[in-house]
């Protein structure tokens, strides 16, 4: 293998696929980086069997050849070098990558490229596509509700719906979110599959943002339908999915409300985060008080102090109502509606309180309150 | 002023009020004295003979063979403890229990509405004569250390007021033990020193105390000289709260071992609710017949106050620890992790209230009835055989 790169682009899809590279020692080769000759680019590529990643970037390939590299020393050794053309040359009988960059030489010892997992590709089969930007926004929206520990796993995934809309929900346990758009090339019949939040989130990472991109994402089902791939022009990733039963959450969504609060979003969240600083000695607690056109966001700690910012609100229903909530779930649920204004819908302290966008109807974010004594 | 209420002979005094043929009788507290245990208190009639508290029953009944053993009633303790708690709580909101039977009042700033100090204690004797027919001693100083050996020197119903300035000629006459703090292992190596009265220690260069005791002897030259800076500070939350006991014969019964694990997590979860706390961490301890003591603790997603949830981790933590082939000595549980009166509700869990609705009323019916009223699951109530401080706030 001879191949010449831009140091940018070599470091760029590094940094794509690093996420994917195993750390845990048990099987040491995946704490390589597959690095293989593909036409005119070179395609970089890490699994923890969990979460592959492929990326190709553009290169002067000279002669073909397929090696696998320490992930961490290849990235760091690339990060260091100036920006200039990387020459990486693989000596077969010994499996060293001879790298050059200007007056900066190194010599990396690989392993062969057989020992590396086959990571799945789909040929053929159903393949539906959705605008890169939209998809990372509704991974946003949505992953954050994900639970991060293991101790339910179906909670660490995103039950997500291919259908004529694509719509992707996840839970914790104590909030909720669900985010739908349109599916380009949609089916008639729905196919649900349960993605980890953490694949979906490194997606996230690596599509591009910015509404005025065209990209597309290409999502396909591996054929044994155990995998679910997304595809780029320049990057491939594919996530093992989770088996098991989603909770029913249509049951848990609340039918109506009895307050409907309209607020302006930044001013809430900054209330929010203001509060939270108060709540963190005293179990994250932010109390939302509603009394004539006005919302107060309080927290109090007894050994601290208190706080309390009010905003003006357009109040429906009950005038006066309280509830409760964990900052962090709160300030999380507004940090990610795309919208100005939001509404809170809530029914009574003790039930759930939804979150939307005053402007449209494909997201919504629940969140349990918090029951207090006081 | 400080004020050190201590109420005399304590246990042994409320089984006399509840059982007037006790009354003038020496009576001793602590159970079946052919048992494993320790006196619990004594009556002044049994103290003349030589019983104290926390002697073997084994000891006491030699030194007393006509004695009245009677076994522990706390709960019952723990009433009468409440109703004087309360007369004290009525002359000043800084009140700092010691135990059941003990507590440090601070009535400073309180002069202009109830008198001075002494007529405040004399009239806290009275309110509590008569509301509960039991005595109190009192001592009164300027600090905390004074008026605890003020509110010993002449008891029972005794009453000494030491006038502020003359603390330390008030102490120079009394003997060394009656010093608090002055622990046996440093009345050891205070031995060849030869002294006898706390005017001794006080007389006492300083350095010579810092050498033979460190920091300890720092203190002790103070509280010689009557100097305390300790505030009465009345109890905040706690961290943790447990129970445990000690069996009279050690155990390997799985089946016994986790009645009374049940009944043991079943009081420190109700303790704790009586706090108004959730906790996130439950906790068990488990002492083999050869005293190797193993403790576990696990934390849950989130806070609780269930009685079914608390009990039933306990059990799972009890599970994986014990070790079938050994006999248990003592087990306790515990709650710790502490938040107040709140918790994270959960989207999918069942009808939220139906559990919280169980365990509270639960609380009702055992403020109302006792433990004994209603069981729940298989427990066994094991014998409490002490207060705990964490009891003792409200």
């Amino acid at each position: 293998m001879k191949v010449i790169c831009p140091q940018d682009n070599l470091s760029r899809g590094l940094a794509v696929v690093a996420r994917a590279v195993s750390t845990r020692s048990t099987m040491p080769i995946l704490s390589n980086v597959l690095l293989a000759t593909d036409g005119s680019r070179l395609r970089l590529a890490a699994t923890n069997l969990e979460l592959s990643i492929n990326c190709w970037v553009e290169a002067e390939v000279i002669e073909e050849g397929r090696v696998a590299v320490p992930a961490r020393l290849l990235q760091e050794f690339v990060n260091s070098l100036p920006s200039a053309p990387v020459q990486m040359v693989l000596n077969p009988a010994n499996r060293v990558v001879k790298m050059h960059c200007l007056r900066t030489d190194g010599n990396i010892r690989g392993v062969s490229a057989d020992e590396f997992p086959a990571i799945p590709t789909v040929e053929d089969g159903a393949v539906f596509r959705q605008p890169a930007h939209l998809l990372k926004e509704m991974i946003n929206q949505v992953a954050i509700a994900a639970a991060t520990d293991d101790s339910r796993p179906i909670f660490t995934g995103v039950l997500t719906t291919l259908g004529p809309t694509l719509s992707m929900v996840a839970a914790d346990g104590f909030r909720l979110g669900l985010r739908s758009a349109e599916l380009e090339g949609g089916p008639e019949t729905e196919t649900t599959l349960i993605i980890p939040a953490k694949s979906l989130l490194e997606l996230a990472r690596i599509l591009p943002d910015g509404k005025g991109q065209d990209e597309m994402v290409e999502i396909a089902l591996s054929p044994n339908k155990n995998q679910v791939i997304f595809r780029t022009a320049s990057v491939e990733l594919v996530s093992r999915l989770i088996e098991g039963q989603f909770p029913n959450y249509k049951q848990i969504m609340p039918k109506e409300w009895k307050t409907q609060v309209i607020v302006p979003t930044s001013e809430f969240l900054n209330a929010a985060k203001t509060a939270s600083f108060f709540a963190r000695d005293s179990a994250n607690i932010v109390r939302l008080h509603f009394e004539s056109g006005e919302m107060a966001v309080r927290a109090e700690s007894t050994e601290l102090g208190d706080n309390e910012s009010k905003i003006d609100a357009i109040v429906e229903g009950e005038q006066s109502a309280d509830i409760a909530f964990n900052a962090k779930y709160l300030t999380d649920a507004l940090n990610v509606v795309e919208s100005e204004q939001i509404k809170l819908e809530i029914t009574s302290a003790g039930a759930p309180g939804v979150i939307r966008p005053v402007d449209s109807t494909d997201y919504v974010h629940i969140i349990m309150p918090m029951a207090t004594s006081r | 002023m400080i004020l050190h209420c201590d109420l005399d002979a304590f246990y042994a005094s409320v089984e006399q009020v509840l059982n007037p043929e006790l009354a003038g009788k020496a009576v001793i507290v602590g159970g079946d004295p052919r048992k494993r245990g320790v006196v619990s208190a004594a009556s002044y009639e049994a103290r003349a003979f030589g019983v104290h508290s926390a002697m073997p029953l084994s000891t006491a009944v030699q030194l007393c063979p006509h004695g009245i053993f009677v076994p522990p009633h706390f709960e019952v303790y723990g009433r009468y403890s409440k109703q004087v708690f309360d007369i004290y709580r009525s002359h000043t909101p800084l009140v700092e229990p010691m135990s059941l039977d003990e507590a440090f009042l601070d009535l400073t700033g309180t002069e202009c509405g109830q008198g001075p100090a002494a007529q405040v204690a004399r009239c806290i004797q009275a309110e509590v004569k008569s509301a509960t027919s039991l005595d109190v001693s009192i001592g009164i100083a300027t600090s905390k250390v004074v008026a605890k050996v003020a509110s010993d020197l002449h008891k029972p119903r005794g009453f000494t007021e030491v006038p502020p300035g003359q603390e330390a000629s008030f102490l120079a006459p009394l003997p060394l033990r009656r010093l608090p703090g002055l622990g046996p292992s440093a009345e050891e190596r205070l031995a060849p020193l030869g002294l006898r009265t706390i005017g001794d220690l006080a007389a006492l260069p300083i350095e010579e105390l810092l050498r033979r005791l460190g920091k300890l002897g720092f203190q002790l030259w103070e509280f010689a000289h009557g100097i305390d800076q300790r505030p009465v500070s009345p109890p905040g939350d706690p961290k943790s709260i447990s129970r445990e006991t000690t069996f009279d014969r050690d155990l390997d019964d799985v089946g016994r071992l986790e009645l009374v694990l049940r009944n043991l997590a079943q009081h420190s979860a109700k303790s704790m609710r009586d706090h108004g706390l959730c906790c996130r961490t439950v906790n068990l301890k488990l002492r083999y017949e050869n005293f190797e003591t193993m403790t576990r603790s696990h934390s849950l997603p989130r806070p609780t106050v269930l009685e079914d949830e608390i009990v039933g981790e306990i059990l799972q933590l009890f599970r994986q620890a014990y070790d079938r082939k050994r006999k248990v000595r003592l087990l306790g549980a515990g709650v710790s992790n502490f938040s107040r009166g709140s918790q994270q509700l959960g989207l999918f869990d069942e009808p939220p209230s139906k559990q919280a609705a169980i365990t509270a009323s639960l609380d009702r019916i055992r403020d109302k009835f006792g433990w004994q009223a209603l069981t729940v699951g298989p427990t066994e109530e094991i014998e409490q055989r002490d207060w705990r401080r964490e009891d003792l706030s409200e």
